[in-house]
């Protein structure tokens, strides 16, 4: 079994002898034509003539839908790391009509699909209290939706800090404000960077269940370009980037932070 | 041993490839939203039904080709046909000028039109009204409606949905004004809601939107035949039979009230 | 330091994990526990630290009782000064800060002050070099001393010490018993909990042997460490020191 020439494919080990070749290039240059390999065989295969001029003259319509997922992210983000935060300390409090609340809450997100939760939402309990703006139900929604994930994310991140360095605080004379303000906060909020910017992700993916209720964002838009147009995969295709362009950087950043915080402990 | 197991993938493997495309060249597939009573729903029994499924299976039998429907969102039907999924749509589908750059249609079979269901507090007394700023049209994606929507009415916001029963309750909630659609199915969405909306059933298009069946651009042949086909189900009397057999009731109110119906092209 | 204990008793999930303790002691500088595990040794510890509040009993330092409600509880656990075995520090602050906040926060000291007061104690341990780092990248014996810093600089009235070297490497040991033993000499009263028998005969005025929940020896060192008579004492005392 030869292996000099088998290294080159390996990311390279401190044990070993380094690669003869220019290891992470070659594979990743490999993998890159593979897939590209895969998508113009699949659609050479279509009988598909391809008409990106209709789809062009609607590249406002697309940059707009972009634009309100984005919007619509960015305020639920905000919200649902609020309800996150006061959700995860009543899963953790001694009063206990709020650790039922929290608790029931979490469980009803979790466990019931996105789709019936905005359908539920928007045309039952905000009818019923007359509500009928809805983007601000969709921000509202989301949030509730990612709030239930965030608050586990946080109370795991809280469960995360040793029991010594609270008895530690306490036999210091600090309040239990106190050491969740000094001790517990500042050190959770860093190892909850890494999922939290995962859920940034997942709620900007999920914002696409909001075009059941009109709300309009990307894939909405790009839904009505193929109405108007019958180009499907000409609106599609450039939905699927637009949503890559934005979570890619994101989901780099998080992989980044992870690293860096680990290095810190 | 190990050859065996890999010699018994092997032709698991040639089967399932084997079960999959669409098997005998022979079928003919046929596309369609089961979404639209009496035309295109589904039995009890989860079963495709209605006037279209019976207008699919007389085609076949007058081409002496096994039928197979597919059920396919509305807006998705002329993608599916350009990529070769389906052969015809039989689909209650409008010949629209924009659809024909696509798609080819048959001869028209039948003929509808579009009407309002107007929420009951809307200022809306005719169609007229609608554009403005401030009202609020709902439409469902992909249809005629949705493109005279945006034509016509300029001036008013445009919710766009996937499903008629979506639009409906909007109407019903007041968050839109109407909800513009076929005349039958405003008349039973109305007959539905009596309390909270009402129907403009009067024809307010240029002309009457005529239904065709839709193939691909090249597929002359079948282009051909389809046409022999509805000349001869036409002659036989297919049609009243069909009408006959939904539409009784229908065609008498409609009649009563002095509004025109479908199968008189 | 003076010390009265009466009838303590403190239940853990059913069991009791200390049994009507009761002792009486006056004029006494430094008090060493030692015992096996289990024996109740932290829990006493725990409990004349204000962090656990006994099922029955009193207990009362230097004259005052240790109250049992939260809030008059929080108040005495600033006069006093705990170092624990392990994970003392917190890890997102650097040594100064780890001092800094009790004097802040807890206190009241000015920022400025309390930074003074900080440089101040690191230098006397001479940790001065080591003021803006992240326990991460201190040793074990680096950290203790910290941690003893702090338990000092908000001027207890007397320190308490958990184990302070069990965990450390043995290296490290000697550089935090001499901190203990400098501080005693100093004139500050403390309760010490440990295994470094040697280390407990020279640095203590009285002795407390804590087996199974109750006191099973007491006295003054020599009394303990060279004649113990006790037999759970003298079997406790072969062990340890053995090797």
């Amino acid at each position: 079994m030869t292996k000099k020439w088998m290294r080159c494919f390996l990311r390279e080990s401190g044990r070993e002898a380094p690669s003869p070749c220019p290891s992470t290039l070659l594979n990743a240059l490999l993998v890159a034509l593979f897939i590209l390999f895969i998508f113009i065989f699949s659609f050479s295969r279509l009988e598909y003539d391809f008409h990106w001029a209709g789809v062009w003259a609607y590249r406002a319509k697309f940059l707009r839908g972009l634009g309100m997922t984005l919007v619509l992210s960015f305020f639920s983000l905000i919200v649902s790391f609020l309800l996150g935060s006061f959700f995860a300390l009543g899963q953790k409090s001694r009063f206990l009509p709020f650790y039922f609340f929290s608790r029931f809450y979490v469980e009803i997100i979790r466990g019931t699909p996105l789709l019936v939760q905005i359908l539920v939402f928007f045309y039952v309990i905000a009818d019923a209290f007359r509500v009928q703006n809805r983007y601000v139900t969709g921000v509202v929604i989301l949030s509730l939706f990612a709030g239930a994930y965030i608050s586990e994310i946080i109370r795991a991140g809280i469960d995360s800090i040793g029991e010594t360095q609270l008895e530690t605080a306490r036999s210091l004379g600090l309040t239990r404000f106190q050491q969740y303000r000094f001790i517990i906060f500042p050190q959770v909020f860093k190892r909850i960077l890494p999922p939290l910017a995962g859920q940034l992700v997942s709620l900007i993916k999920d914002s696409s269940l909001l075009s059941i209720i009109s709300v309009s964002e990307f894939t909405l838009n790009a839904q009505e370009v193929n109405a108007y147009t019958y180009s499907t995969l000409e609106s599609y295709l450039p939905l699927a980037v637009g949503y890559l362009l934005i979570t890619y950087p994101i989901s780099n950043l998080s992989k980044r932070l992870e690293r860096a915080f680990s290095y810190e402990t | 041993m190990k050859e065996k197991i890999i010699g018994f993938l092997f032709v698991m493997s040639l089967l399932l490839f084997a079960g999959c495309g669409h098997g005998e060249k022979n079928v003919l597939n046929v596309g369609m939203e089961l979404a639209y009573p009496p035309f295109e729903m589904t039995d009890k029994e989860g079963r495709p039904a209605g006037i279209s499924v019976d207008m699919a299976h007389e085609l076949g039998k007058f081409l002496n080709r096994p039928v197979k429907i597919w059920n396919i969102s509305f807006d998705g039907l002329i993608p599916s046909l350009k990529t070769g999924k389906i052969d015809v749509i039989i689909s209650s589908m409008t010949i629209t000028e924009e659809r024909s750059q696509s798609v080819t249609f048959s001869n028209p079979y039948s003929k509808a039109y579009l009407a309002l269901l107007v929420s009951k507090d809307s200022p809306v007394e005719k169609v007229e009204d609608l554009n403005s700023k401030g009202r609020v049209i709902a439409v469902k994606k992909g249809t005629t409606g949705h493109l005279y929507a945006r034509e016509h009415f300029p001036l008013a916001r445009i919710n766009v949905f996937d499903k008629e029963s979506a639009c409906v309750l909007e109407v019903v909630q007041k968050k839109a004004d109407c909800f513009i659609y076929d005349q039958m199915t405003i008349f039973t969405n109305w007959q539905k809601n009596p309390d909270t909306t009402r129907a403009i059933l009067k024809p307010f298009q240029k002309d009457f939107e005529y239904w065709g069946m839709a193939m691909r651009k090249d597929d002359t042949e079948l282009h051909r035949q389809v046409n022999a086909f509805l000349e001869s189900f036409k002659e036989n009397g297919g049609f009243d039979r069909l009408a006959e057999k939904y539409l009784k009731d229908e065609k008498e109110t409609f009649d009563e009230l002095g509004i025109p119906f479908f199968f008189s092209p | 330091m003076k010390l009265d204990i009466t009838g303590l008793t403190k239940v853990f999930d059913g069991k009791r994990v200390l049994s009507g303790i009761s002792l009486h002691l006056d004029n006494i500088r430094s008090l060493v526990i030692i015992g096996p595990s289990g024996g109740g040794k932290s829990t006493l510890l725990r409990i004349i630290a204000g962090l656990l509040v006994p099922e029955e009993g009193t207990i009362a330092v230097n004259g005052h009782a240790i109250p049992s409600e939260e809030k008059a509880l929080r108040d005495y656990r600033k006069t006093i000064g705990m170092v624990f075995q392990s994970y003392n520090l917190f890890p997102h602050l650097t040594a100064a800060e780890n001092i800094m906040l009790p004097l802040v926060r807890v206190h009241g000291y000015e920022p400025e002050r309390a930074r003074v007061h900080a440089m101040g104690l690191l230098e006397r341990f001479q940790l001065s070099a080591h003021a803006e780092k992240k326990p991460a990248l201190l040793s074990g014996g680096q950290k203790q001393r910290i941690a003893i810093a702090r338990a000092v600089a908000v001027s207890p009235s007397f320190l308490l010490f958990d184990e302070p070297t069990s965990a450390l490497d043995p290296e490290f040991t000697s550089e935090v018993l001499d901190v203990i033993e400098e501080l005693r000499e100093e004139g500050k009263d403390l309760i010490l909990v440990t295994h470094e028998m040697g280390f407990a005969k020279i640095v203590s005025d009285y002795a407390l042997f804590l087996d199974e929940g109750i006191i099973a020896g007491a006295g003054n060192p020599s009394e303990i460490f060279d004649t113990p008579d006790e037999q759970r004492l003298v079997q406790f005392l072969d062990k340890v020191l053995k090797y």
